[in-house]
């Protein structure tokens, strides 16, 4: 059931206690009839039954209010969430996307440097110049171990859309609870996916500042001595 | 000396241990969790480079785990987290030194240098 038609259920059960308020007060009073100064027994029958119920529409009107009132809560608290929370994840996966694109850069300009080095080493090879060749062997094993080390944005990529997956449990969890408000007996049909386990990413993952990060990390560890 | 190796990644057990291997520490052995890391860690392993965030049980989780036994081993936490209160919490769980991802060679060598020499009571 969607947000407006459970609104409107809503209003329609509010209307329908006021509707039947308002049908037991024309009875007693004989509106549509020719007016009422002359009370029957009926009428009298019908007065003593009023405040009763008045209390039955005021217990229904009541518990409409409190739904109201719950999914009004229910939604102003997950507006707080969601907000914060979306803002994270919206600039958690603009990272991802930087993050790849900046390591598939590396490895590219990695590739080139090692392509050039093996264009040298062929020539220092040829030339008979072995000191020049070995400097030229370990500037390409350089080139070749920091393209692994580029991959590293693997690993924090992972728990950045990890921690983007878990907001978007979350927000499914919040808004089959409201649904719920509306309609306690619907049967809405959940994501086989459970989140992932909280424990296997920071939310706060990024690979941005490393060098600043690890200076800090060292002060902490200093300090302690 | 003998590295146990801990990352639910693959890719950066890889990682950690060509690392090791180009700063000339070629003998290890990994695991994909602290649960795992404690079920390998013997007599023969001399230091423990662990990832904090992995499922079953955690890199503070291991630490705490290993200094509960009494193990001394060296412990060098290399993870993406890097806030003040995380890097108190290791330090407090038994974590001798800590190394931010992503990495360089140079510092992973850096801090293993050091801790080798601070086990030996060598400086430090």
């Amino acid at each position: 059931m969607t947000v407006v038609g459970a609104r409107h259920e809503l209003f329609y059960d509010t209307e329908t206690a006021l509707r039947m308020v308002d049908g037991e007060v024309r009875a007693m009073t004989g509106e549509g009839r020719g007016g009422g100064v002359t009370r029957s027994g009926a009428q009298q029958t019908s007065l003593a039954a009023l405040p009763c119920i008045l209390e039955r529409a005021n217990d229904e009107i009541q518990a409409v209010l409190g739904s109201l009132r719950d999914s009004r809560a229910a939604l102003e608290a997950l507006e707080a969430a969601t907000v914060e929370k979306l803002q994270h994840t919206s600039e958690q996966l603009r990272e991802v996307t930087s993050a790849t694109e900046v390591a598939a850069t590396d490895i590219l300009d990695a590739l080139d440097r090692a392509g050039n080095t093996v264009d040298a080493l062929e020539a220092a090879d040829h030339a008979g110049d072995k000191a020049r060749a070995q400097d030229l062997r370990d500037m390409l094993r350089d080139e070749i171990f920091g393209m692994t080390g580029a991959l590293q944005f693997q690993d924090i990529t992972t728990q950045q859309l990890n921690y983007a997956a878990s907001v978007l449990t979350d927000m499914e969890g919040r808004l089959l609870m409201i649904a719920k408000l509306f309609d306690p007996a619907a049967s809405v049909v959940r994501a086989a996916l459970d989140g992932p386990d909280p424990r296997t990413f920071d939310p706060g993952a990024t690979g941005r500042d490393a060098a600043r990060r690890q200076t800090a990390a060292d002060e902490v560890f200093l300090a302690a001595r | 000396m003998k590295f146990l190796v801990v990352d639910d990644s693959a890719t950066m057990r890889r990682i950690v241990v060509n690392s090791l291997q180009r700063i000339g520490f070629t003998d290890t052995v990994e695991a994909g969790d602290g649960r795992e890391a404690l079920d390998r860690f013997d007599a023969s392993v001399s230091f423990v480079i662990t990832d904090w965030n992995m499922p079953n049980m955690t890199g503070t989780e291991l630490a705490k785990a290993l200094r509960g036994r009494g193990e001394q081993v060296p412990i060098l936490m290399v993870t993406a987290r890097s806030v003040r209160e995380d890097i108190i919490e290791a330090m407090e769980a038994g974590v001798n030194n800590y190394v931010v991802k992503p990495f360089t060679p140079q510092i992973l060598k850096e801090k293993i240098d050091a801790l080798v020499a601070a086990a030996a009571g060598v400086g430090g």
